[in-house]
């Protein structure tokens, strides 16, 4: 199955619209994917033309008086939609898609996303002189940080690609380590990835889709 | 001075708490529109901050329970930092107050300076900022290239940017930092009214915080009148890096208070969001609130190392560091606790997950902190200053 690495690539190029909406072509075509409890991070494309609702697995119709958008987060690579819908009322229809084959699917987005995060890390740090001569890419604390979180994307790598059809709980822990890599990549952008609509936003949407599509275990 | 098993400290803290509800009832609010702030000058805890730090000569302090407040002690300040930060950190931070300007005119102001900088906080509520970060220069604070160069009349102009800067758009008052020469002493501050012809300022949107209101300034020829540069009575090398150094170990702990405020507001948000918690869940919350002791007594002291010593910062990095992280922790397990979808319905708790990401940024980053740290390992400081405190806590108590 190449729906997984395909949007992983879209993510790391081309950022989270793209990837988002290359994935739901692959995986859920003419679906409006909500996770467990009725929250879709999606684009406004995909909205659009979505003929149905996939809600954790299951196949319903869309509702459309009852979805609302509470949030539009303006994110390089495009604009991406926060949905939100009550739990539906009516028995759905089992989909060909479960739960866990769309997480893993997300959780080959957001690494292409966490290493597009790293890349531009490096970018910065490269960029930024420490005194008169040495770059922040040369302090021992910073290389440790990039290596911890590059040491993260390849067991994301090696799981991901031994995953394909087993349970959640793999993909479930991916995301958990994605996240982790992420916060730390953010720290190393300073005070500029704090800012709205720049990397480390791309960072947080990232989580907000972790948070509204994975059945969370606590942090440790 | 205070010490912080005083009882007085608990009536602060309890008056704090009380007060802080009104930040909560504005919290979402201010974070859409930080201009809120403007509707809010006559909070009682905005009040109490707008005034925070004004030593007592200069005014009557606040009673509070018959006992007088000026938030000028670090033990004061973590008090009302952490419980203001646990009803809303936007809101703390966004109040007008002299806060870090205000610490660094008490550090290097000589008493001209001082008595005009108090009088311009007590007469009506007074932003202020404290200029130091630039575009090229963050945590490399010292390499800063923002010209102040001094006339013979005593005045000075500045020259260069200045980023990330909190509340520089509605400052009136800013202390600016900039380069006098070109060695390590060349670096001084200068006390500017933001109406200066030459200084912009412009909004920086960010994720979090948004009450600060991180700015972007420029500063264009900025005339600097003759007896606003800071720290001409003290020796060169006590006006640049040695005086943000000092201006920042002495507000650290408050820093790390409101890290720990956040991280508070988190558990406290999860405990009335739901009554019943499996025992893995119960274990989690356990071990989160016995966190939140240990940081808060970590905080304490550290503030109580920086009235005695405020050329003693490791303990005060050694707070920010334990307590940023611990907001993030908190505030994550929040989200996890309340399962999917926890930014997403919990408004509140999706603001304290942001807020809490930019307290990383917040006078110097976590490795910042782990090189003060190491440093006064290595220095031998850290030492002997557990020497001086193990036979402090053996002598026989005075009171
Ligand atoms: C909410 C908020 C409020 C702020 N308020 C103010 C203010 O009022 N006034 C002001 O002047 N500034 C303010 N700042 C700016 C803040 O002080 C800087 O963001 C901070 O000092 C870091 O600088 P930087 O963002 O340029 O990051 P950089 O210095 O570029 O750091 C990037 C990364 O490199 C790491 N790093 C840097 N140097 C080293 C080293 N030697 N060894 C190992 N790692 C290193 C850092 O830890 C970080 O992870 C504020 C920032 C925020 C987010």
């Amino acid at each position: 199955m190449t729906a997984g690495p395909d949007c992983y690539r879209a993510a790391r190029t081309g950022g989270l619209a793209p990837a988002l909406e290359s994935l739901t072509a692959a995986l859920l075509p003419g679906a409006l994917p909500y996770g467990p409890a009725g929250h879709a991070v999606t684009t406004a494309t995909v909205a659009a033309s979505a003929t149905h609702a996939w809600f954790d697995g299951v196949r319903h119709d869309r509702e459309p008086e009852g979805e609302r958008t509470p949030a539009v987060a303006a994110v390089p690579g495009g604009p991406v939609l926060i949905l939100r819908r009550a739990a539906p009322t009516a028995v759905g229809r089992p989909s060909a898609v479960p739960h866990h084959a769309w997480l893993s699917g997300l959780a080959w987005l957001r690494l292409g996303l966490s290493e597009a995060l790293r890349l531009s890390c490096m970018d910065y740090l490269g960029g930024r002189r420490v005194g008169a001569t040495a770059t922040l890419l040369h302090q021992q604390l910073v290389k440790g940080t990039v290596a911890e979180a590059v040491a993260v994307h390849l067991e994301a790598h090696a799981v991901l690609r031994a995953l394909d059809g087993e349970a959640s709980g793999a993909a479930e822990r991916v995301h958990r380590l994605i996240t982790g890599a992420d916060r730390e990549l953010v720290r190393l952008l300073g005070a500029s990835g704090y800012v709205t609509g720049g990397v480390g936003q791309v960072a947080d949407a990232s989580e907000l889709l972790a948070d509204a599509y994975c059945r969370q275990e606590p942090p440790c | 001075m205070l010490s912080p098993g005083d009882a007085s400290l608990h009536r602060l803290r309890g008056q704090m708490r009380e007060w802080g509800a009104d930040f909560r009832d504005r919290a979402l609010e201010l974070d859409r529109d930080p201009r809120t702030i403007r509707r809010c000058l006559d909070l009682p805890a905005v009040r109490f901050l707008a005034a925070m730090g004004v030593p007592r000569r200069y005014r009557r302090p606040e009673l509070i329970d018959g006992h007088a407040f000026d938030g000028a002690t670090a033990v004061e300040r973590v008090v009302v930092m952490e419980e203001l930060a646990r009803a809303d950190v936007g809101m703390l931070v966004s109040a007008p107050g002299p806060l870090l300007a205000g610490v660094l005119v008490q550090v290097t102001g000589d008493e001209r300076q001082r008595e005009w900088f108090y009088e311009r906080v007590l007469d009506r509520p007074l932003w202020t900022c404290f200029a130091l970060t630039e575009p090229d220069h963050g945590s490399d604070a010292a390499s800063l290239r923002t010209s102040l160069t001094r006339r013979p009349d005593g005045g000075a102009v500045l020259r260069g940017a200045k980023r990330y800067v909190g509340n520089a758009v509605r400052a009136q008052v800013a202390a600016v930092f900039g380069r006098t020469g070109a060695s390590m002493l060349g670096i001084g501050a200068a006390l500017v009214e933001t109406s200066t012809p030459g200084f912009h300022a412009e909004v920086i949107d960010t994720i979090g915080l948004r009450g600060a209101c991180l700015s972007a300034v420029r500063l264009d020829d900025v005339e600097v009148p003759a007896g606003m540069v800071l720290g001409q009575h003290l020796s060169p090398s006590r006006r640049g890096v040695w005086a943000f150094t000092r201006t920042f170990n002495l507000l650290r702990p408050g820093v790390a208070a409101i890290a720990l405020g956040i991280a508070r507001g988190a558990y406290e948000y999860l405990l009335a969001s739901r009554r019943l918690w499996t025992r893995g869940e119960q274990h989690h919350l356990d071990r989160l609130r016995r966190d939140l002791d240990g940081t808060r007594a970590l905080v304490l002291s550290a503030a109580e190392a920086v009235d005695a010593e405020p050329g003693e910062g490791h303990l005060a990095s050694a707070a920010k560091l334990r307590a940023v992280r611990l907001a993030e922790h908190a505030t994550d397990l929040a989200c996890a606790l309340l399962g999917p979808g926890a930014r997403l319905d919990h408004p509140l708790l999706d603001k304290m997950v942001r807020d809490a990401r930019g307290m990383e940024f917040v006078e110097g980053t976590s490795n910042m902190q782990r090189l003060t740290i190491f440093h006064s390992v290595l220095s031998g400081r850290l030492d002997r200053s557990l020497s001086i405190r193990r036979s402090r806590a053996a002598a026989p108590s005075r009171r």
